[in-house]
């Protein structure tokens, strides 16, 4: 699903954020990105997303080349993609429900479209009862799960989630994952920035370790007791 | 587009003006200002215009005799004015009938002015006379002025020239103006749009983040600049109007030139206005938000 092929990044101020990157990810696959800061997760995941451009190499991901990726096309690759951020990213001044509805609005559904699907989301991340609240009236871990609800809204292929357990207390933290592993269980691959070593090693998935932007640790596709089965 | 999707945008546009309503007051305000003083002065050139041309159209000159001519040889002036050739009517206008067709158009005024003058009679006997032949203006008129007790001649050529020179001056000056404050105009609204800008810009990032595209986020900031020109075409209009009525009825008792009615105009004028007042919007919102997703490009800066 994602292959990098030779990826190297070097900011305009010299700065060699990552070099000669080689990675596959199949489709359905679980992967911790782990590593110090300033390690090169970030420019990792903004190459992901078209933020930023690599300065040698190729990224592909579904088929399409993306660092060829005309900028006009760069929001429909950005359709096939759900991002969980660390500070949640909610509109204080939406309800639960709009702030996942809007999601859908960018994307141009229609009214009966959204008033299906919003609520069959919410439900999913147990949040149906909350849908009228501000997101100032939530617990962490709740909006950190109408951040979780508004990137599947549009059934992504791929959800890029940037440490999403970084401002929710521990024993949350693992019904984040767990959550994430639920998506993941339905097809959906799944990239987790994270620094929490205890959820690395609680849930058995595939490590990707970055130190001075290079990869220097990869435990390759892990069989998950789910998969085995 | 859907029209759900339009509709929405539509909607977040005008949430936008009430969000930011303080900028937004402020944008309808110099709009409106830059509006009315354009308005104006077309207003006031299509007046000079027509008194210009109730000037002309009288192809007539006033001919006045000396302070104290005795009406006698006042009349006997008027005989020699109807002997040139090019005179084709010349009518004798008494000091009296002067002071008195004086007294009536100044109306109220013109009682003051009575009771301040009292019985004395300041103006001299004259003769409205119309020609023949414009062209042979100058040396009719010099043939007048040769005539002996006539004092001078009032040659409303030069009161034409000087309606010229003064539109003339109207519209320069207001063509400059006009220039001026719709370049502030487009700096007040691309401001207003900007502040909008920074306060959503969490929700415009998301809005990337999520696949949005450029005429997605742009569409709102125009939709907001469109709104505050349409409000402000429709509130000039009715302000022009306004004034230019109240203007009208200030100056309904002195019968210098007939204004120009602009009853059947206001429908123009409201549409021409509020045109223009869409366009500086749409324009002035389009600017701050090209330039912002430019400056941003596809970035969302999420990390």
């Amino acid at each position: 699903m994602i292959t990098f092929k030779n990826v190297s990044k070097v900011y305009a101020n010299g700065t060699h954020a990552l070099t000669d990157i080689n990675m596959q990810i199949e489709q359905g696959e679980f992967v911790f990105i782990v590593g110090s800061s300033g390690a090169g997760k970030s420019t990792f995941l903004k190459l992901l997303m078209c933020e930023e451009q690599p300065t040698e190499g190729e990224i592909v991901i579904n088929d399409t080349v993306i660092t060829d990726l005309p900028r006009r096309k760069i929001p429909f690759l950005r359709r096939t993609m759900g991002i969980v951020f660390q500070d949640f990213r909610l509109i204080d001044s939406m309800s639960v429900y709009d702030n996942v509805a809007f999601a859908m609005h960018v994307v141009g559904a229609t009214p009966q479209e959204i008033r299906r699907r919003v609520p069959y989301m919410l439900s999913l991340v147990n949040l149906q009862e909350k849908a009228k609240c501000r997101p100032k009236e939530l617990s962490g871990g709740e909006q950190q799960r109408v951040g979780l609800a508004r990137a599947l809204i549009n059934n992504p292929k791929l959800i890029i989630a940037d440490e999403p357990t970084g401002n929710v207390d521990p024993a949350l933290s693992f019904e984040i994952v767990d959550l994430l592993s639920e998506i993941n269980r339905r097809g959906t691959t799944i990239l987790m920035v994270t620094h929490e070593h205890g959820l690395v090693k609680h849930f058995h998935r595939r490590i990707v370790e970055i130190q001075g932007g290079r990869i220097v640790a990869d435990t390759g596709k892990v069989e998950t007791s789910d998969e085995a089965e | 587009m859907r029209l759900s999707n339009l509709r929405y945008l539509l909607k977040e546009g005008a949430k936008n003006i009430w969000t930011n309503r303080t900028m937004s007051i402020a944008s309808i305000a110099v709009l409106v200002s830059c509006l009315l003083l354009t308005g104006a002065a077309i207003l006031l050139s299509m007046n000079i215009d027509s008194a210009m041309a109730s000037v002309e159209g009288s192809n007539s000159i006033k001919v006045y005799c000396e302070q104290g001519l005795p009406t006698l040889k006042s009349v006997q002036v008027g005989e020699e004015i109807m002997k040139l050739d090019n005179v084709k009517s010349c009518e004798l206008v008494l000091k009296d009938e002067a002071v008195e067709e004086m007294m009536d158009s100044l109306g109220d005024n013109g009682t003051v002015l009575e009771s301040l003058l009292g019985d004395e009679n300041f103006l001299p006997d004259a003769y409205r006379i119309s020609m023949e032949d414009l062209s042979k203006y100058d040396e009719t008129a010099a043939s007048i002025l040769a005539i002996d007790g006539v004092d001078q001649i009032i040659d409303y050529k030069d009161v034409a020239e000087k309606l010229t020179d003064l539109d003339n001056m109207v519209s320069t000056a207001g063509m400059w103006i006009v220039l001026l404050l719709s370049l502030v105009s487009l700096f007040i609204i691309s401001n207003t749009i900007r502040v909008a800008m920074f306060s959503r810009r969490l929700q415009i990032s998301i809005m990337k983040s999520v696949g949005a595209t450029n005429w997605f986020v742009r569409l709102p900031f125009v939709v907001e600049g469109v709104l505050i020109g349409l409000i402000s075409g429709l509130l000039s209009s009715l302000l022009l109007n306004i004034v230019y009525q109240n203007a009208l009825g200030a100056l309904a008792g002195i019968n210098i030139f007939d204004p120009v009615d602009i009853g059947p105009l206001q429908g123009s004028i409201t549409l021409l206005f509020v045109l223009a007042g869409m366009i500086f919007g749409a324009v002035g919102g389009m600017i701050s938000i090209t330039r912002y997703l430019h400056k941003e490009g596809s970035s969302f800066s999420i990390f």
